[in-house]
């Protein structure tokens, strides 16, 4: 795995090289060279078996990380290549020529993130949230709470409270708090 | 492809025999035999540890709501019941569950403090109304609520929060009886954030704290590593954490929701560590609590007395831009606190950090004033807007017992301040002392000390009224006490000073069989017990009781006087008849820190709109 | 049904236009377009397959999912560690432990805890992913033949999976969604007895092991649908990405518990088991193989594993857990395949992304929608059955 990981880190100037368990490795690679270095890790590293590509939105830092992971029968190792793509021009080469399932997860990560594919097949179709006309349900700005307040109903007389306010309201309604200041009022 | 599949099919259609026709008729042997389905399914009882529907003893329940924290459908809701008073230690809420939401995974019941949550296995339960299926378990009755059967917290070793409190490193007895140096140790950042994971966050504590500190919260800070949000929680409701986080009496660790099935949180430590974080630099406490400058308004304010309550009044004043001058009787401030409570659970520089910040903000401070010889009462009255005063108990109770008007029988107060000040201690090589509170665990484990430096061993027995089980001191007073070679004998009460050739040789006690009747205190004794405590000396610590004589007789005729000689005050702490005197500390309510703190900070309050009216 | 000694003419059929794709005119009334599902077709969840039909055989396929969506993997963003795996069991029906291991691994590896997670707990995760694959062979085994309409099977193996489901029942205090294994060890002992009770039914499955072996695999219904239908060749394996049995039946010898062996399966004796045909009937054979090798597991499991010891090892405070940035993807071989799950942590009490990898997420759609063309309607159903499709985890 070290001598992979030193093989592939020249050729490929891989950023954040993390070991994480013996078998599995994630790295960053430039987004040019990503599918470039997926189709080397495919035909000349022995990575034939596709397993997963996924994305984890980094919102704070205006960022889409779409992971690449592959795995290698032989050696029994995983590679999980990932690259950082800007979030509000989020497009990506497509890789649906290198394995036959690829369309599906990039159809799925164009409904679920809005991350473009150019000529991916059938990467606009509907995926799992036919009709959906908000925003991508997977981002991180997707309110789940909102979305579920504003579409279904709640049961009626729900109410809770919270022991400690409940207690200082029967027991010592009196006593003061002198109110935590904070910057602002100095 | 297409082609494959054809060829693979007349192959196989080859390879088929007259055994494929006649082997799947093997199936029918099955008609003989008898059917396998359930007779009546409607009352198959399920395992005895299935998730079914929730029952809750609602009187093990103290309303902690650490079921609905954990509840990952919002199922649960904390809502008051009749019949469950909200009192110090139960918040009077029980869980609600809707069914809606409930998906049976019972993590509520594995994180539940009182292990009263439980689900029994009881599955079915159908109704035309669906608003039935939301109820309060125990409280609303359910044909289920006897079951014993069910889910419960899983066994062995399995817990949501940790049940062993972190140890806290002390000094060995051998190492610190013979001096007065601090022999707790303190929490180390590991400790302190492994001591704050256990927190449940539930909030009970804070009703019982008598200052209503936000306990949860700076727990939290310890475990974000956030000491300056701690501090500045802290100081919301405590201007003397440092002191607290040493001797409070921690009434808050015996209500703690985590102690119900394991070790209470170590509060008071945690709050110690807050506080020793912050490097004793009045500008840095000044930066984090935001004190730089307080913008001052025109009235002013003494505090007669720099104890807790004075102090803690003094600091809320000056916060809220007061002029604030205490008057101290003895040469340094902290009452009590410095004059009372030995060195080695609290020493003077951690009295000094905590004062010198309130001193800092603007608080004045004048030492050695003694109010009605130096200066009177109604002279400050109409020097200032208003008085608070905060004066304490630093006289010293007798037992009155035959011989108790001995030279060599002491007070305990007066020889607490006496190691302070300096002032000559007799240490004799024996010594009685009568009284099971914490200011007798004091005195006894001070003059422990003070006998190892002058004669190398201890001889002294403290002996206290109370069984073992019932003495005020805090346990862990007693059991350091022991530890030091100091003797306490719970449950004698004493008869007589035993004097010969006018020395003191000993203390006459009987067993104590009870101490309170219907009429009040009236202690039984067993005179067929008796023992002798041999000592040459003998020190009462029964409680102290209130020096008053700052009150001069035309002031003391306008206020109202309580049985035993009380101050009558008002809910605001205005002594009755004297609406500028505002009173606090031990002579209202306590005797303890914590309490002097909560009623200073409160008064400051009261004061604040006492000057504020009509405005 | 395809008969092999009628065969259309392929003339008629629609030609392939430059890009590939048929030229399909359904105006032209000769093409049927009909929808299987999304009701629940026999054991494969609520899918469906939209087909184009020349005749009664399917020149187009399309698969829909979506019918069980429920947003599990953004539910999981915003719950706390602990209490994600009450939610992640949804994400598949079949073998709903697969699940909750998968999230308590992966917390604890991306804790840095694993190593506290007691042997007891570890055999007791052995024991329950064991039970799971059991009692989805039991219902998947026959349900192949149910399939080609031969109900009685089904019947037989969905009353023993009733009994695994009773020892589940007694072991984690629920009969489906079991809840049993969570971060940092088992909710559980095996109740007094237990081993007693699951040996009876081991004992009933032997019996049922050779009855199904007789009604099925000496059957020339089955032989005669089943033999050279839906073939997976072996170059699709890497090329689609398919694993577990469907690979196994295709000769490619793929086993996460032999090839990244984690829990007890390093200590256990099993030799996965493999044909060569990769068709339905080689399909459903290796799944007869493992069903008979599951249950000599779970005698070794229960053999093997030590009398008493602690369910779960010290973790941080179920409601303050926090984890450190980082990343883990964690697999497991369910009985569909290989299934993992792709955990990612911020630092805060909550993960950041859970994304569920399940084997039908190329399953069920890119290889059956290339290996429903040219099939006869009547072999749909059968197809699909065979490649175990689950539509829960293709939509999370």
């Amino acid at each position: 795995m070290k001598s992979l990981i030193e093989r592939v880190s020249t050729k490929y100037n891989l950023q954040e090289v993390v070991q994480q368990r013996d078998n599995l490795v994630f790295a960053y690679v430039d987004k040019e060279l990503a599918i470039d270095m997926v189709t080397y890790m495919r035909d000349y590293e022995g990575y034939a078996h596709f397993t997963l590509m996924s994305c984890v939105d980094w919102i704070e830092d205006g960022k889409f990380q779409l992971l690449y992971l592959l795995n290698n029968p032989e050696t029994k190792t995983e590679f999980g290549i990932k690259v950082a793509i800007d979030r509000d021009n989020a497009v990506m080469q497509s890789a649906h020529h290198l394995w036959e399932q690829i369309w599906t997860y990039q159809r799925e990560l164009k409904e679920a993130f809005g991350i473009d594919f150019p000529g991916s097949p059938r990467v606009d179709e509907d995926f799992v949230v036919e009709g959906w006309d908000d925003m991508p349900h997977m981002r991180r700005d997707f309110d789940t709470n909102k979305y579920a307040e504003e579409t279904y109903f709640m049961r009626e007389g729900r109410k809770s409270y919270d022991p400690a306010t409940y207690m200082r309201e029967k027991l010592y309604p009196k006593q003061p708090v002198t109110a935590k200041k904070n910057k602002d009022e100095q | 492809m297409k082609q494959q599949t054809r060829n693979n099919k007349r192959i196989n259609i080859i390879t088929m025999n007259i055994k494929d026709i006649l082997t799947p008729f093997t199936a029918w042997s099955k008609v003989v035999q008898d059917p396998v389905t359930i007779k009546d399914p409607l009352t198959r009882e399920a395992a005895p540890r299935y998730r079914g529907f929730h029952k809750n003893d609602i009187d093990m329940c103290i309303g902690c709501g650490t079921c609905e924290d954990i509840c990952e459908n919002q199922a649960i809701d904390m809502v008051p019941v009749e019949g469950v008073e909200t009192k110090s230690g139960d918040s009077g809420l029980r869980p609600r569950i809707d069914y809606g939401r409930c998906c049976w995974c019972a993590l509520c019941v594995d994180i539940c403090t009182t292990n009263s949550l439980n689900l029994t296995n009881e599955y079915t339960w159908v109704d035309a109304d669906p608003e039935v299926f939301i109820y309060t378990p125990g409280v609303d009755k359910k044909s289920w609520d006897d079951k014993e059967d069910g889910w419960q917290k899983p066994v062995p070793n399995y817990h949501f929060y940790g049940q062993k409190r972190v140890h806290m490193g002390e000094l060995h007895a051998d190492e610190r009886k013979d001096s007065f140096i601090e022999f707790v140790k303190g929490y180390s950042k590991e400790q302190a954030e492994m001591e704050a994971d256990r927190c449940v966050s539930c909030g009970i504590c804070t009703a019982t704290c008598p200052a209503h500190m936000g306990i949860p919260e700076y727990i939290a800070a310890v475990r974000n590593d956030d000491m300056e949000e701690g501090m500045r929680i802290l100081y919301e409701t405590n201007p003397l954490p440092e002191i607290c986080g040493r001797i409070c009496t921690h009434k808050c660790e015996d209500v703690c929701s985590v102690g119900v099935n394991g070790d209470a949180l170590s509060i008071r430590w945690l709050k110690r560590y807050i506080a020793d974080q912050i490097p004793a630099d009045v500008e840095k406490y000044n930066e984090i609590l935001y004190t730089k400058d307080i913008k001052k308004n025109d009235k002013k304010i003494a505090v007669i007395g720099s104890g807790p309550a004075g102090l803690s009044a003094a600091y809320y004043l000056g916060l809220l831009g007061y002029s604030v001058t205490i008057f101290e009787k003895l040469p340094e401030a902290g009452g009590m606190m410095r004059y009372g409570i030995p060195s080695y659970r609290l020493p003077y520089d951690q009295i000094d950090k905590d004062v010198d910040y309130i001193l800092s903000i603007g608080v004045d401070i004048k030492y050695n004033v003694n109010i009605g010889t130096d200066i009177t009462l109604q002279q400050l009255n109409d020097d200032y807007d208003a008085v608070y005063a905060g004066t304490g108990l630093h006289l010293g109770r007798s037992t009155r017992i035959p011989g108790s008007d001995h030279k060599n029988v002491y007070q305990s107060v007066d020889l607490l301040r006496d190691i302070v000040t300096g002032a000559p201690v007799p240490v004799e090589k024996k010594i009685v002392v009568i009284g099971g509170g914490n200011v007798a665990m004091d005195i006894t484990r001070s003059m422990a000390r003070l006998q190892m430096e002058k004669y190398g061993e201890v001889n002294v027995i403290a002996t206290a009224l109370e069984d073992e089980e019932h003495m005020p001191a805090d346990r862990e007073e007693i059991v350091e006490a022991r530890e030091e070679g100091c003797d306490v004998i719970p449950a004698y009460g004493p008869q007589e000073v035993i004097i010969k050739d006018d020395k003191v040789i000993g203390l006459k006690v009987w067993k104590c069989l009870s101490i309170f009747d219907e009429t009040g205190f009236n202690p039984k004794f067993d005179e067929s017990d008796e023992r002798i405590f041999e000592g040459d000396m003998v020190i009462e610590s029964i409680g102290q009781g209130m020096d008053l004589s700052y009150l001069s007789e035309d002031i003391k005729a306008k206020m109202e006087f309580g049985p035993r000689g009380r101050i009558l005050v008002n809910e605001d702490w205005q002594a009755k008849g004297l609406p500028w005197l505002f009173i606090g500390g031990d002579i209202i309510e306590g005797p303890d820190v914590i309490h002097g703190i909560a009623n200073g900070h409160r008064g400051a309050m009261s004061i604040d709109e006492f000057l504020n009216q009509g405005r | 049904m395809s008969n092999k000694f009628f065969q259309p003419d392929r003339s008629k059929y629609p030609s392939m236009k430059d890009d590939g794709t048929l030229d399909v005119d359904l105006s032209s009334q000769k093409y049927t377009k009909i929808w299987l599902g999304p009701n629940h077709p026999g054991v494969t969840g609520n899918m469906a397959v939209e087909m184009t039909l020349g005749g009664d055989e399917i020149v187009q396929a399309k698969t829909h999912v979506g019918y069980l969506h429920r947003g599990f993997e953004k539910l999981i963003e915003r719950r706390l560690f602990v209490q994600g795996f009450p939610t992640s069991i949804r994400m598949c029906v079949a073998e709903p432990d697969t699940n909750e291991y998968l999230i308590a691994r992966s917390t604890e590896e991306l804790s840095g805890l694993t190593d506290r997670v007691p042997e007891m707990a570890e055999w007791l995760r052995t024991l329950a992913l064991e039970m799971a694959r059991l009692q989805g062979l039991l219902r998947g085994v026959p349900g192949q033949a149910g399939t080609y309409s031969l109900g009685i099977g089904v019947q037989w193996g969905v009353y023993l999976r009733d009994l695994i489901l009773d020892r589940f029942e007694e072991l984690t205090g629920a009969r489906v969604y079991h809840m049993y294994i969570i971060p940092g060890g088992v909710r559980g002992l095996l109740p007094s007895g237990f081993k007693r009770r699951m040996e009876d039914n081991l004992t009933d499955i032997d019996d049922f092991i050779v009855r199904i072996r007789k009604l099925i695999f000496h059957n020339s219904v089955f032989k005669s649908r089943a033999v050279g239908s839906a073939v997976i060749p072996k170059e699709w394996i890497d090329k689609f990405g398919i694993v577990g049995t469907n690979a196994r039946a295709s000769g490619v010898k793929r086993d996460v518990r032999k090839d990244n062996p984690y829990l007890k399966y390093s200590e256990l004796d099993f030799d996965p088991p493999t044909a060569t045909d990769g068709d339905v009937y080689s399909r459903t054979w290796v799944r007869w193989q493992e069903l008979v090798q599951t249950v000599d597991l779970i005698r070794q499991i229960m053999a093997k594993m030590p009398e008493k010891g602690d369910i779960r090892g010290d973790m941080p405070n179920a409601l303050h857990w926090k984890i450190p940035k980082g990343e883990t993807y964690v697999k497991l071989e369910s009985g569909r395949g290989e299934y993992g799950m792709y955990y990612v942590t911020d630092g805060s009490s909550k993960p950041r992304r859970v994304n569920l990898r399940g084997p039908s997420y190329t399953h069920a759609i890119a290889v059956l929608e290339k290996m429903l063309i040219n099939t006869n309607i009547a072999d749909v159903h059968a197809t699909m059955v065979s490649l175990q499709t689950c539509p829960p985890e293709i939509e999370r």
